[in-house]
């Protein structure tokens, strides 16, 4: 049988919690074998779509596929392979790590059990291991969470903000975690509202607003949204702003500090501006791409999706 | 599901009650701790006045710890060890984690009640151990029970425990709350029903009472088991009294939000 591309295949999701719609026809592709970012406000939609996604709450409408897999009718199946972190990793304080892991090891299976000392290997516990969890910090739950999802051998990680409460090293290395589990063919979704993290971690990912998806694609794509910009840097920007009023490649230009920036009208007018400011006696020291962060430009499309209600 | 994860289910359930020092060292003190308090003081008082107060063991002694452990404190066990593991996941969060996995919410539920009772019968026949060891040591020349006599009674205490603890179990995973499964179980079990079986004027509605049936079908001699209820009701209304709650306990886990 073919493998589907997909791990997760949503299509018209909708979920609402009394009058209050929480999702609106959703539909989400996120493909194998890849760090998936879900970005989204509090309250966005995000938690709830990973907890249909989980079969913990079940969809008003819509379609949900794991691993090609129609769900919940083969959702026992399906979760065999899926480990999960939802809003928080929670333990029973009074047993240790390692006891943790045995107690749902046993709802997993036999080599579900034979995986607990690896998977807290895996997760840097082995000496903290018959330790209490109440006396673990919030970064080591993190990774006995995260080992916890790892003793399902799972094809997909579902991560609800991991990096939440954790130091700037335990972000370190959740992110390298992240990245050798995509290593290994594994696809980990994570949710978070560290966009500077998704970008660093993520290689693709969807921003969800209000309940509804207004973006979705590999990271790169979703840093370009067809317009590009242009920091000019040179000895006469009063000079140079006159001197590109109308030119063919700009769109528009306003002077900065020790420049100008111009939003271009096309992808390949850079060479003639910069002819252009040259051949005048503009002295230009720098000509630079502007990138937009994933956070600019989420806020940009949220703020944009905000604005059309 | 197959019978090896079944087994490893129980023994995850017993796992997380038997580390629970808190629910322990009570269950501990309300079985064990109980009965050396129950045959301790009697037998100081036996020693000081053997004229005025019975000897602490014999048949007499062992009827007196046998209701206790079966309808007071032996329950108390119960309940403690029974809410504790109907409310141990929702309490703790882990619910969640359990039902990602995929395994049926229903099993979830149901391998909390043998594990229980297994946790709950460890108590109470340690404390039972105890009972008949005390009847026979402190006997002072009283009769002392017979075999059949104990065998009756270590089946009726067994009885008595499972449906408590099913009682306790339903009731727990129906609120998901430790505290209000213990406030309203203990409250109903050892406040309320006693009321409700000296209020005559109810009449034979208290039969449906679980204590009433109990003390029927309790092989010693005792109050409570001057009811005059049918065998067969007392049977049926212990039947209920495990199943209803058990159920409604099974309905809530497989409904619940996750």
């Amino acid at each position: 049988m073919t493998q589907s591309p997909n791990i997760i295949e949503c299509s018209g999701l909708s979920k609402r919690f009394g009058e209050r719609p929480a999702v609106i026809d959703l539909d989400l592709t996120v493909p194998r074998g890849c760090a998936y970012g879900f970005l989204g406000h509090n309250g966005a939609g995000k938690t709830t779509v990973i907890r249909m996604v989980l079969g913990l709450t079940e969809p008003n409408a819509g379609t949900i596929r794991v691993a090609g897999r129609p769900f919940p009718r083969e959702r026992a199946s399906v979760l065999a392979r899926v480990g999960a972190i939802v809003e928080e990793p929670h333990f029973h304080a009074h047993l240790t790590g390692r006891e943790n892991l045995r107690v749902v090891a046993a709802v997993r299976g036999p080599e579900a059990v034979a995986r607990i000392d690896g998977v807290l290997g895996r997760g840097g516990l082995t000496d903290r291991a018959d330790d209490r969890v109440r006396g673990y910090s919030q970064g080591m739950r993190q990774r006995l969470g995260v080992a916890r999802c790892l003793l399902a051998d799972p094809a997909l990680l579902i991560l609800d903000e991991p990096m939440n409460g954790l130091d700037p090293a335990g972000i370190l290395e959740l992110r390298t975690m992240v990245r050798d589990l995509v290593g290994e063919g594994r696809t980990v979704f994570l949710s978070s509202h560290l966009l500077d993290e998704v970008e660093k971690t993520c290689d693709a990912a969807a921003v969800i607003d209000r309940g509804r998806l207004i973006a979705a694609g590999p990271i790169g794509e979703l840093l370009r949204d067809g317009r590009s910009e242009l920091d000019i840097g040179c000895d006469d920007p009063r000079l140079a702003l006159d001197l590109l009023d109308g030119h063919r490649a700009v769109a528009s230009a306003k002077t900065t500090g020790d420049g100008l920036r111009v939003t271009l009208a096309g992808a390949d007018g850079v060479a003639s501006i910069n002819a252009r400011l040259v051949e005048a006696g503009v002295g230009v020291f720098r000509l630079e791409p502007v990138h937009e962060s994933l956070e600019e430009r989420f806020l940009t499309m949220t703020s944009r999706v905000g604005g059309e209600r | 599901m197959t019978l090896t994860i079944a087994r490893q289910m129980v023994a995850a359930e017993v796992l997380k009650l038997r580390r629970n020092r808190a629910v322990m060292g009570f269950a501990l003190l309300l079985s064990v701790g109980v009965i050396v308090l129950v045959f301790g003081f009697q037998a100081v008082e036996h020693a000081s006045d053997p004229s005025k107060n019975a000897p602490a063991g014999g048949i007499e002694g062992f009827s007196r710890a046998v209701r206790v452990l079966g309808l007071f404190f032996g329950a108390l066990t119960a309940i403690l060890i029974g809410a504790e593991a109907g409310t141990a996941d929702s309490a703790s969060g882990v619910f969640r984690d359990l039902v990602a996995t995929g395994r049926s919410r229903l099993s979830l539920f149901f391998v909390r009640l043998p594990a229980a009772i297994a946790v709950s019968l460890a108590f109470v026949g340690a404390a039972f151990a105890l009972t008949i060891g005390a009847a026979f040591v402190f006997a002072d020349g009283s009769p002392t029970p017979t075999f059949s006599l104990i065998a009756q009674s270590a089946g009726w205490i067994v009885l008595a425990n499972m449906i408590i603890v099913a009682f306790a179990v339903g009731v727990g995973s129906l609120t998901g709350s430790r505290a209000v499964t213990l406030t309203a179980v203990i409250g109903w079990q050892m406040v309320a029903s006693l009321m409700l079986l000296n209020a005559k004027a109810l009449g034979s509605v208290r039969d449906g009472l679980l204590t009433a049936s109990l003390g029927q079908l309790m092989p010693v001699n005792g109050r409570i088991a001057e009811f005059g209820i049918a065998t067969g009701v007392a049977v049926a209304v212990l039947a209920a009294w495990a199943i209803i709650p058990s159920a409604l306990g099974a309905w809530r886990t497989h409904v619940r939000d996750a």
